[in-house]
Parts: C-alpha cells; structure tokens; sequence
C-alpha cells in the first residue's frame, strides 16, 4: 500500500519526520518496505505569469520565456511550446532539490540565461504527463507559492500489508491506525451530495449467487459531462498512491478505493440492457475483457452481466462492453461485496490478478459498501457534473453487524508476559474502533465490522501487544522441566559430516530435482518408482532423486567446467521412492484430513518413503602432488577406505549398479545386510554426465547403518612385547586376497593381533598367471612369546593358505 | 732406560695422540695403538714377569696408573669430539623450516549446515530436543493442521511444489512441529531444523532452502520468554552484546506475532553505508509468535491450561549474513571454490 503522506494528512495530524514515522509504524503496525518521493523535495515553487513566449533563437526544439514571478520578472528557457502569455505556470527556482535528488541551478541554455525551469505534471509528481509545462488555474496568482495550490513535493511510504489487514489497503484504515498510536483524532469525509438525478430504479438488480456475492448495491448518476478530467488534487494523490489518473468518472471511483480499500466499478448506464445479474457464469461462456484478451470462464465464475450479457468478472476485471467512455454521460455505480476465496479462485484460474481482484481475494467488510458507495456519489456529482439518483438499488440480505469477543486482562498479561493496565487497553480498544464493556478484568470488546481479523481473544491481545510497544516485552528464559539432546541417531549424522569433512572432502548440499536424463544415463529404471512433481519448475526437476549420485556427478561436472582439477564432495541427505498405498482411498483421506484408520500405518499411507543418505563422489586429481608427497587420484581404493572408514566391519563383493566400471565395483554389506555400493564409475555413464577422461568414484550408503565411531569395549592387554613376522605367499592370480584374509581369520588365533597386507605383486621372480601376497602379521599373548609358539602359529597360517588357496610360501 | 721411564714416555706419547686426535675414528686408532693387544704397554704388562722380582712392584703399578690414565683421557675425549659430531651432524640435518608440511585435509562443512548445527546446540543446551520430519509431506500436516484450509489465500503465498494428490513439498517445517504434540503431551521443547521447498526461482530465491523451527508448549509460556530465548539465540550465533527487538508479524499459525530484529553486529547502526545492514542498524532475524489457539485444539491441547511460542528462522540466510556471503544461489551449486572457504 503506497501512502502519500500529504493525503494522510487529511484525516489525522501528525508531528513527526519521515524517518520517525517508517519507525513508528514499522515497529507497531507493519514494516514499512520503502519511502519514495515525487516532485520538489526542498526549495521554492511559485506561480509565474508568463510575460512573452518564443521560441529560441539559437535552438529549433527550444523556447524562451520572459515570466512574472510577482514583482520581478526572470527569462526561462523551456523545452515545451505550450505556455503563451498570459498562462500562469509553475516555476521551480534555483537551489531547489528535484525527486531525483538533483539540484537546480541557474543555467545557460544555447547562450541563454535560464532562471529556473517551468514545471511539467511529471515533474511535479502529478502525473507520467511531461508533453507540456503544467497550465495552472487562472486564480493562481503570481509569485505566491504553488503549495498554497497543492503539495509540489510528495513522500510515500510503501507499507507492507499483512492478508489479514484489508483495513489497511485504505487510507483511512491507516489514519485510525496512526490516530490510535498518536493518542489523536481521526477525521472521515462525511460524504454529501444533492440528488435529483434519473432515478436508479429505472434499472433492475438481481443477485442469482448469493453465495459469492453477500452485498451488492448500485446506484445512478446522470448529466454527468462527458469527457472531464479530474481536479489537479485528485489526480495527483491518484498518481502519488500509484495508480493512472484516466478521466473524472474513472478517477473517483480509484480514488475511493484507495481512500477506503472498497473497489467500485462503473457502468455507462446507457450501455445496460434492462438492469444488473449477478450470477454464476455459464460452463464456456466467453468474455472479452478490457485488457482486449477474450476469457472462457466456468460455473463457479462470478459473473456481473445484464440481461444478455457478460459485463465484468465480478471483481477481477469490466469487459468492453457497458465501460465508461469520453461520451458516457449517465453511469450506474457498483460498490459490492464478494466472496473472498472465490475471487481468488476466479483470479487464478484465470491468471488475471488487479487491483481490486486483490483487495476483494482478503475479505472485504460488507458494511463499507454504503460509505463508499455515498463518497463515490459525492465525488461523482461535485467532479462531473452529473446528478445523483435519490434511491440505491441494495442486496444485502444479511448485513453483518459487529461482533463480541471477550478478553480477560489476566490472560493478555499471561500470553505478552508484560503488565497489561485496563485503562490502557480500553484505551487502545477504542482507538481501533471497538465498544468497550466489562468489569474487573473481564471485558467484552463490541469489534467493528471492518475488523474482520479480530475473532478471539488472543486477535486482541495482539492488538494490545503491538500498540503498547513490543519494546516493553522484557527478555526472560523459561525453565525447560526436560533433558534435551541430540539422539543418538542425530549424534551419528553429525559425527559422519565431520569424519568426511576431516577427511578432506568438502560438504554440499544439492537440489533434489532431477531430470529424465539422470536414470536415462545411468541406465536405472525411471518408471517404477521414482517420485514425480506435477509442477517443475522446468523439466530439467521434474523427479525427486532416488539416489544422490547425479546431483553429486553434475557438481562435479560443474567444478570441471570452471577448471578444477578434481575434487571430493560429499551429501547427507534424503532419496526418494515411491511406494503406491494398497488402499488409495484411506491415503487420500489421510494427507487431506490427517484421518489415520485404525488398522492403517501412516507411513504405509504416505505414499513416498525417504531414505537418509550418504554419498560421495571423487573425481580428478585429489590431491596434487606436493614436494613430499605423491599426486592422490580417484579410484576405487580411495572410494573404498572411505567407506571402511564410515562402516567398520563392511564387506565388499563385486557388485552394485550398472553404471560402475564392471571390474572395479562392490556392493558394501554389514552383517549381510546391503549398505550401498562403491566404485569406480562407468567411463561411458563418466562420459555422459561431463567427467570424460577423468577418473571418478563414488559411493552411497544408507546413512543410518554408519558408525564412524562405534561404541568401544575395552580389551586387557598384558605388558608383553608383541612379535611381528612377514609372510610371503604365492597364489593363482585369481584367488582374491580377501578370501586369504577371511582364511587367516577363521583360524581364530588368539594370539594374532593384527594382520595386514603390505604388499601384491605380479611380474618378475613371480611365474605367470601368479601373484605374490605379502603379509604381516602381529603376535602378542598373556605372557612373552617363545619362537616355537610363533612358529606354531605361522605354520598354521602358511598350512591353511597352501591347502585352502594352493598358495606356495616364498623364501627369500 | 728404565722401563717406568718407558712408561712415563709411552703415556706422554699416547696422551698427545689423544689429544690430538680429531675424529672419534683417529681416536680410536689412538686406543688400539695404545692399548690393543699388540701396544707397547700390553707388551710390558705381559713381560712383568720377567722382571726382577723388586722391579715388579714398581712396573706393575705405574703401567696400570699408565693405562688408567689414557683410557680417562679416552674417554672424555670420546665424549667431547662425539657431541661435536652430532652437533655437527644436526647442523647437516637442518630442513628448510619454511617448506609447507605434510597436507593433512581441512574439513568444510557447508555453511548452512554450520549455522544450523549452531542453533542447534544452543537449544539442545537449553534442553530443547531436535525432531525431523519428512520432506514429502500431506496437504493435511503442511496446510491444514497449521490453520491453513483448503482455499485459504495464504496456501497460494506458499507457492507449493505438488507431487501426488494430497502430496507436496513441506514449504516449512512447521508440519514436524504438528506431528510432534500429536506424538506427545505437553510439555513441548523442540526445535526442527530441515529442508524446504518452494517453487521459486530468482536471484534471491531458490526452489530448495533451510528453515530452522522451533516449539515450546507448556504451561505460563509468554511473549516474554519468546523474547529471551530467541535473543539469546541469536547472541550466541552472532556476538554477545547485541541488542534485539520485536516488531508486529504476521504468520498463519502464531497470535500474537512478531518479527525479530537484531542490532547490526558489523555496525550497531552507526555506519549508514554498511553492508550488511545497508544502513538499516538492524537485521531480520526470524518471525516467532504465541501459539494459535486454534493449533493447539487441532493436536488435542487445551489452550487454557498451555501456551505456547513457535519461531522461523532461514539459516541460508543467516550464513549469508554471518559469512558475509552476497549470492544465495551459490549454496546449492556444489561448487568448491565456495564449498571450501568453510
Ligand atoms: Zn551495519
């Protein structure tokens, strides 16, 4: 809502710079989001006669001007041709500050003096008008100050207005709320007109929907004088407030709106046939708006249509048919009241959103209609000329009256936790508009209707909260009487950001939205059940992802394209799938009414189950080389020692999906239970999504089966020296050193510590077709190991792995 | 001669060798000559027998003072050119210091994670428990529950992402706060930090970001306890000594509501061409507000007996302020030149 300041003055006083007031109401009725300005902000504007007028003599598209400013007489050079001797302009002098923040000064123009500059509409925040210099009245009189006339300098405060304050879409909703927080006065133009015009009865009106439509009043002005313009003040505030000035007729009806929030439309009268329909359109019918677009509408469309046709889109939008024009000359006024949510409807259905659609689409007092309806009447006759009819054809079969909410002192003290006196908060009741009755701490608020939001009791405490000042709220703390915490499930997810971060890979989090593409490339099934939207923003995120991969693959992509060299990232977060309900109707009552049947899960009603990840991928150069450590690249090992890091006790068989390279892929299970997959990716799926010729490798896991750091148990240990032994074995190239380790474990030596592979080698001293496995491994026991026990026990691992694996031991 | 006076000699000769030996390996020739098997002295010691008896008594001690004395001097040579050679040695070993060491990885958090493990932490301290909720959400949890029916002008403002009837995007987390009290009674402490989403896209929206919710139900909860708790949130987050304050809001599901604000803490208002306040002195921080009644009566809660505050809060943009980061889109592109300034 754009607030000209100078308008608001009308209806209550205040003391207060700007500044001041964006504070005061920012912090007590809504924020304030700008301030803007028009016209003269400082300096001197003042009514000059002009003397003579002709043009340049050194410029074709210049004039020249000898003007009186009232005992003196000054030359102006213009741009415009439109002043003749004889007119009365408005003349900015020199040193005075425009809107823009630009400063006059005494100019030369092509070799001439110039003092000051005779003003255009636009330039004096009137108008978008900047063809010609303003003509003022001939009354003005010259040399005295224009804004003896009207304001030449206007400020505008562009209030915020909360859904629920349709109050506040007005003017005088404004001023009540400024008045009430001022401890002032709030002045309402009592509207007043002579009647004697063709009386509105000749019409008819009839509501058909009175559901959509709870008030609907029409009223006639005749021997309206075709084509005026509206006073230089009216229009100025229109066009201050942010609307087009149009013509007299037009303009009135926008300037009550914007006075009293209450949309009006404007029939030329001649143009109706037999009278006024109010109702529901009909399936198809179409209507060509205003805009030139023709609209199909539907049978829950509120129509305003004579006898045979449409006429307006009940509160969004006239059709071209009974519009006001330059020859309209007997108009039938409309100020109605509609149903808010089907105005809404209606507008979105259509996407066609007004002004007035706007306001209605909130809930308008049905009540305001009659003031509205006598201020546009009032306008109408004083601006036009025309005549108002003594009757008004009136709807409005069940007038709202104002309602009782009682409020008890004591809770409003409770719920703002500051002292609330009663004398105080009658006083701020009041203000607002509300009867106040009740005893002790029980009163009872009789609510103007036009305060639709106030409802119960903590609507008006609300209202005591914001106009005695938030700022006496005191900071207190409350004893919370429980032990918080972070589940332990939540500990994990943390401690598993932190364990990747620590290890150097970098956290992201991506959109969830894919497109077909991603399961095309990665040759996974996108029709089962992946989760679609119904409205993408585009096509490129119409899926939810069922897995983090590709989010994390066209990260990576990305990072290439700006020229990194590779890098690690990784996400915690959630893939979805769908998993269709068995019984669709009981899924359906439960998203849309939260009714869970007895014998049902919600989660089985859902209709999507989600399911925590973790995932990274490892592409390029890791880390580059530095002059004391090896270049780190991408590769399945790497991708795999983060996973062992993450799921102790893991095991990895070939496996996972089919965009992994065939040879270097493992499905991760703990316990047997499948946790994810790790590999190197597929160079034709790393191909496809912009990592060609790159290596990378990924991994994702359920989130929950990870435990980067599992619960400890102590083990006793004796202070004992431990002993350690190498052992060198040759096997058939395919035995997998897993199996080796898996066969050294079974053996359960009690003494052996621990066992590690330090080296796999092919080629050279090692025949064909074989290769050499070596391992170390850590003995320790109760008490200091003889070399017997050892070798005891080395036997039995060198026997196991020549008769399970045909493994040969080398000697060196 | 006499053989002592060969001794003495021999001594004075093997002393100097000592002495003048300059590395522990010259040194060590020094003893084998002087005191190995095949040295002069071993020589006479071995031949004392052969003396006259009277001269054996003499011979016998002033070789072995001989020997004592040059194993001594040995000995504290050893030491003294041993500790030149490692001093020596060390000064060999010195490194260039100003070389970089060893990489060891530096983790990056995302930076709105950070800040939401921050809150986070400040209420868990407070006793607060963290509930999740899921991100596929029903009409009923996401809209209706929260006081938003079917047809509600403020279900449009939410530009929601649908995905089967029934079925949209949570555009906040204010459903997990719902299913909450409908899983328990009151006393409520929670706060509910996730993933949003609208469909919007613009330079200062993006179709997925954060929202960091909070509840609190139990009985005499006030405005004023909202006020305390949240400005000490936000001190914890931002710097201790800031100022705050409330301003009228509006949010469908909270009566009153209010707007919080926090004092610039670049500038505390007094720098008008300050970036991070543009100039303002203040900062939006989050909307809060007292419970609906309405809401409590959906989940079964007498709003007589409770009461109750709820706050929102966008930890994307609080990163942006805290970070000073000017763009949200780059939250969400992956991109490690920004990923890894945090
Ligand atoms: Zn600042």
């Amino acid at each position: 809502m754009r607030v000209p300041l100078s308008w608001l003055r009308e209806y209550v006083d205040f003391d207060l710079s700007t500044g001041e007031l964006v504070e005061l109401i920012s912090l007590r009725v809504q924020e304030v989001d700008g301030v803007s300005r028009l016209g003269v902000l400082e300096g001197e504007v003042v009514v000059g006669e002009v003397v003579e007028f002709g043009p340049h003599p050194n410029a074709d598209r210049l004039s020249v001007a000898k003007v009186n400013l009232g005992g003196r007489e000054v030359q102006i050079v213009a741009g415009a041709p439109n002043p003749y001797p004889g007119a009365r302009v408005p003349v900015v002098l020199p040193g005075s500050v425009m809107a823009d923040g630009t400063k006059l000064k005494k100019a030369k123009l092509r070799g001439l003096e110039s003092y000051g500059m005779m003003m255009s509409e636009r330039e004096l925040g009137i108008s978008q008008e900047h063809t010609g210099i303003l003509l003022l009245d001939d009354t003005c009189e010259a040399g005295s100050p224009v804004e003896d006339y009207f304001p030449v300098g206007e400020t505008v405060l562009e209030i915020d207005v909360f859904p629920n304050r349709p109050d506040l879409w007005g003017m005088i909703g404004v001023a009540r709320e400024l008045a009430a927080l001022l401890h002032t006065e709030l002045r309402i133009p009592e509207p007043a007109f002579g009647t004697g015009g063709e009386p509105t009865e000749a019409y008819t009106l009839r509501v058909e929907a009175e559901d959509l439509c709870p008030r609907y009043d029409l009223r006639r002005v005749s021997g309206v004088e075709p084509g005026r313009v509206a006073p230089l003040e009216m229009r100025r505030r229109i066009f201050a407030a942010g609307m087009r000035p149009i013509n007299a007729v037009v303009d009135a009806t926008n300037y009550v709106m914007l006075e009293t929030g209450q949309p009006i439309h404007v029939f030329d009268a001649k143009l109706v046939r037999e009278g006024i329909v109010v109702r529901r359109a009909r399936s198809g019918e179409e209507i060509t708006l205003l805009d030139g677009s023709v609209r199909t509408l539907d049978e829950e469309m509120l129509l305003i249509a004579d006898e045979e046709r449409g006429l307006v889109i009940a509160g969004v939008m006239g059709a071209e048919e009974a519009e006001v024009g330059d020859e309209t000359t007997d108009v039938l006024v409309e100020v109605a009241n509609f149903d808010g949510r089907n105005i809404l409807e209606t507008s979105q259905k259509l996407g066609l959103r007004t002004d007035a659609s706007g306001r209605f689409e909130r809930g308008l007092d049905p009540n305001m209609v009659g003031y509205a309806m006598d201020r546009v009447t009032g306008l109408l006759a004083e601006e036009t000329g025309g005549r108002a009819a003594a009757d008004t054809l009136s709807h409005y079969p069940e007038p709202v009256v104002p309602w009782e909410v009682p409020l008890r002192l004591e809770r409003a003290k409770l719920l703002l936790g500051m002292p609330v006196e009663k004398e105080e908060a009658t006083g701020i009741l009041r203000s607002l508009g509300c009867e106040i009755q009740g005893e002790d701490g029980r009163l009872v608020a009789g609510v103007p209707t036009f305060r639709r939001d106030l409802r119960r009791e903590a609507d008006l405490i609300e209202e005591l909260g914001r106009l005695m000042g938030l700022d006496r709220v005191p900071e207190d703390l409350p004893g919370v009487p429980q032990p918080g915490g972070l589940t332990s499930g939540q500990r994990k997810t943390r401690l598993l950001r932190r364990t990747l971060a620590d290890l150097g890979l970098a956290e992201a989090i991506t959109y969830p939205f894919g497109p077909d593409r991603w399961w095309r490339d990665l040759g996974l099934d996108s029709h089962g059940d992946v989760v679609r939207l119904k409205n993408p923003l585009s096509q490129e995120g119409s899926n939810l992802r069922s897995t983090l991969l590709p989010g994390l693959l066209d990260a990576a992509a990305r990072n290439r394209a700006f020229g990194l060299r590779g890098g690690a990232l990784f996400e915690v977060g959630r893939v979805f799938l769908s998993n269709a309900p068995e019984d669709r109707d009981a899924s359906l009552r439960f998203r849309l009414t939260g009714e869970l049947p007895a014998s049902a899960s919600a989660s089985g009603l859902m209709g999507v189950q989600e399911y925590p990840r973790v995932g990274a991928v490892l592409a390029g150069i890791l880390q580059p080389a530095g002059w004391n450590v090896a270049e780190r690249r991408a590769g399945f090992f790497e991708a795999r020692g983060l996973v062992e890091r993450l799921v102790p006790g893991a095991t990895f068989e070939p496996g996972g999906g089919g965009f992994l390279h065939p040879g270097r892929r493992a499905a991760v299970r703990v316990d047997g239970v499948e946790a994810g997959w790790v590999g190197e990716l597929h160079p034709e799926v790393a191909g496809k999504f912009g990592l060609e010729g790159w290596p990378a490798a990924a991994f994702e896991l359920d989130a929950e089966i990870c435990e980067p750091d599992p619960e400890p148990r102590f083990e006793a240990y004796a202070n004992v020296p431990a002993v350690g032994r190498d052992l060198a074995v040759v096997v058939d190239r395919q035995v997998r050193v897993g199996d080796l380790l898996e066969g050294v474990r079974s053996l359960r030596s009690p003494l052996l510590k621990e066992l590690r592979v330090f080296d796999v080698y092919e080629g050279g001293q090692v025949p064909e077709g074989k290769k050499s496995v070596a391992l170390s491994f850590t003995f320790q026991g109760e008490e200091t190991l003889t070399d017997e026990t050892v070798n005891d026990e080395m036997g039995r691992v060198s026997g196991l792995l020549e008769a399970e694996f045909g493994a040969s031991v080398r000697t060196s | 001669m006499s053989v002592t006076g060969r001794i003495e000699e021999v001594k004075s000769e093997a002393l100097r060798a000592v002495a003048g030996a300059g590395s522990t390996a010259e040194l060590e020739n020094a003893r084998v000559k002087y005191l190995g098997r095949s040295a002069e002295l071993t020589d006479i010691k071995k031949s004392i027998g052969k003396l006259p008896p009277e001269d054996r008594k003499e011979v016998g001690r002033v070789s072995n003072v001989a020997s004592r004395e040059i194993e001594s001097a040995l000995a504290s040579r050893t030491k003294a050119l041993a500790a030149a050679e490692r001093e020596a040695r060390l000064r060999e070993e010195a490194v260039d210091v100003t070389l970089p060491g060893v990489p060891y990885p530096k983790g990056h958090l995302h930076p709105t994670l950070r800040v939401i493990d921050e809150v986070v932490d400040f209420f868990v301290g407070l006793g607060y428990r963290v509930a999740e909720g899921p991100e596929a959400e029903t009409d009923y949890y996401n809209f209706t529950a929260l006081n938003i029916p079917p047809g509600h002008p403020a279900r449009s403002e939410h530009d929601t992402f649908f995905l089967d009837e029934g079925l949209v995007l949570r555009t906040h987390t204010s459903p997990v706060q719902i299913r909450t009290m409908l899983e328990g009674e009151p006393p409520v402490y929670v706060v509910v930090p996730g993933r949003t989403y609208r469909r919007d896209s613009d330079p200062t929206h993006t179709p997925m970001f954060h929202q960091i919710e909070g509840l609190a139900v139990d009985r005499g909860l006030t405005l004023a306890h909202l006020k305390g708790t949240l400005a000490a949130m936000a001190r914890h987050v931002f710097g201790e000594g800031l100022k705050v304050r409330l301003r009228p809001g509006y949010f469908q599901f909270v009566e009153p509501g209010v707007e919080m604000d926090l004092s610039c803490f670049v500038c505390d208002g007094t720098d008008p061409n300050c970036k991070v306040c543009k100039g303002a002195g203040w900062l939006e921080m989050l909307g809060a507000g007292m419970v609906d009644p309405a809401v409590l009566e959906e989940v079964g809660y007498d709003p007589e007996e409770y009461t109750g505050f709820a706050f929102g809060m966008g930890p994307d943009r609080m990163a942006m302020v805290k970070y000073g980061i000017p763009d949200l889109r780059m939250f969400f592109e992956g991109d490690l030149r920004f990923l890894k300034q945090f």
